[in-house]
């Protein structure tokens, strides 16, 4: 493993997330992973058409985690719900603009499982 | 000492810091050696044949037994080998306990158990409705205080398992005297005391414990996986029922029933890890010959260096050869990835122990734990790689 792994996108959206929050009364979900200590919740604000208009998360967990989600919620604003619970894992590696190990994919993949559960 | 020698995978890893003991130690060259001699010369199956080369896994076998019973001060016949300590301790939950115990029946357990010694009990409170009552923590260590005791141990007091040195805090608890006081309560309470961390470390003498069951497993103390140890005082061994029955556990069979073989081997059904339990002999005769003396130095020398050296690094929590890490604005796996590029192997996560996470007020911890062939090279290592950490997630914005 090297040190690419901690690039200066995933340390800043891990110290400062953009989308760090709560929105009231909308769909949510929340996960925990409970072998590594994370926890998150997801809050998405749709439109009518199911359109994405808002997306916000609560939690906490490692760069690796907090990195992803936050990126994921930037992806996903004015997209369709239905289909952004059709993403896969490798999209989110492609996001973070790299390949993960097995153990980190369960970190990284955190913030879609939870928005699969809305 | 130049222990790393004679662990092979610092051949292929000469820089290696392994600081994860505390999940498996690295295995010595004589102990490899020895099972590879079992898989190659004579893998013949045990307590069968009638010719040579199984005659010697069954005198290498029973060995093996005999070597662990010596290391641990008890009698052949009192050395149950299992798959390892779970295997061990939910002999004595389903056993001895769910044959002993009834409903209303209380069992004592600690807030510092690993997993492996609360989820079994757990499970048969539900099965049997039991009721599992916890010896509280006071900072790193067990209230073991009289008025504590009191309250919780009483006539349905019927088991206690207890750790005897934390997965997550390296504290070694006094199980000789807190066994001492609850059976002074009760002298009815049968315990069984979890050694999986304590084996490796310090000479055990199950009978000057006043335990009923110990239990242990064979790769955290240099030996392989997929073997452990039950010791059963043999009064609790003749109470306790098998929980493999099959071939190998049998006297007699007739279509109408069977009788049981003598203990310990009426415990021992289906084909033993032969080749394991010959390993975890010769494991046993490893530490032994590098002697208590100079493998406690060692560590003590290691971990005193550690405690000097971490400074205002990391906030460090723990007794002797384990200890957890916690560092502020950097998650625990993402300490041990970065670790991990400086060539240092630690633990992130509960490690097995959630209940006493919650208790510490974490989510997770990053945790070193130390063996004989650690030394201050590879503390060097990891107050390098914690300084990495530092610098990359601590650093002011």
């Amino acid at each position: 493993m090297d040190d690419n792994l901690y690039k200066e996108i995933i340390l800043d959206r891990y110290k400062n997330p953009q989308n760090f929050g709560e929105i009231e009364d909308v769909k949510q979900a929340e996960q925990a992973n409970y072998l590594c200590g994370d926890k998150l919740k997801i809050y998405i604000k749709t439109d009518k058409d199911g359109v994405i208009e808002e997306a916000k998360f609560m939690g906490g967990g490692c760069a690796i985690s907090m990195a992803a989600v936050d990126l994921l919620l930037d992806e996903i604003v004015g997209k369709k719900l239905s289909q952004v619970k059709k993403m896969k894992g490798e999209e989110i590696e492609k996001m973070l603009g790299m390949d993960l190990t097995p153990a980190r994919k369960k970190c990284a993949y955190l913030g879609l499982e939870v928005i699969k559960k809305i | 000492m130049d222990i790393k020698s004679k662990f092979p995978i610092f051949k292929k890893y000469p820089d290696l810091a392994y600081l994860d003991n505390g999940a498996t130690t690295l295995k010595p060259e004589i102990v490899l050696e020895k099972m590879n001699e079992y898989y190659r010369e004579y893998s013949a199956n045990i307590h069968r044949g009638i010719y040579g080369i199984s005659e010697r896994a069954t005198e290498e076998y029973e060995s093996a037994r005999v070597k662990v019973a010596r290391f641990i001060g008890a009698a052949p016949s009192e050395i149950i080998f299992t798959f390892g300590t779970t295997a061990s301790i939910n002999l004595v939950a389903s056993g001895w306990a769910d044959k002993n115990l009834k409903r209303g029946d209380e069992i004592l357990v600690t807030e510092m158990e690993h997993h492996s010694n609360l989820v079994p009990w757990q499970n048969l409170a539900k099965k049997k409705g039991l009721k599992i009552k916890f010896l509280p923590l006071n900072g790193i260590f067990l209230d073991i205080s009289d008025e504590v005791l009191k309250n919780l141990v009483n006539e349905k007091t019927k088991m206690m398992a207890m750790v005897q040195v934390s997965n997550v805090l390296g504290t070694v608890n006094p199980v000789k005297d807190i066994i001492e006081k609850v059976k002074k309560i009760n002298p009815k309470i049968v315990v069984v005391v979890d050694g999986a961390q304590a084996v490796a470390h310090m000479p055990i003498k199950v009978k000057d414990l006043g335990a009923d069951f110990y239990a242990f497993s064979g790769h955290k103390m240099y030996g392989p996986t997929g073997i452990g140890v039950l010791w059963g005082k043999k009064e609790r061994l003749e109470e306790t029922e098998p929980v493999n029955f099959g071939g190998g556990m049998i006297e007699e069979v007739t279509e109408e029933g069977f009788r049981m073989a003598s203990i310990p081997f009426r415990f021992e059904g289906g084909t033993p890890p032969i080749g394991e339990a010959i390993g975890l002999g010769e494991a046993v005769d490893f530490i032994e010959e590098l002697g208590w003396k100079d493998i406690m130095e060692q560590e003590i020398n290691t971990y005193k260096y550690l405690e000097e050296k971490i400074g205002g690094l990391a906030e460090m929590m723990g007794e002797g050869t384990i200890k957890i890490l916690v560092m502020k604005g950097a998650h625990p796996h993402d300490v041990a990835q970065i670790l991990d590029t400086v060539g240092v192997c630690v633990r992130a996560g509960h490690h097995c122990a959630m209940p006493l996470h919650q208790k510490l007020g974490l989510m997770a911890s990053t945790r070193v734990s130390l063996a004989v062939y650690n030394d201050k090279s590879d503390v060097d290592k990891l107050i390098g790689g914690i300084k990495k950490v530092n610098k990359i997630f601590v650093k002011e914005d």
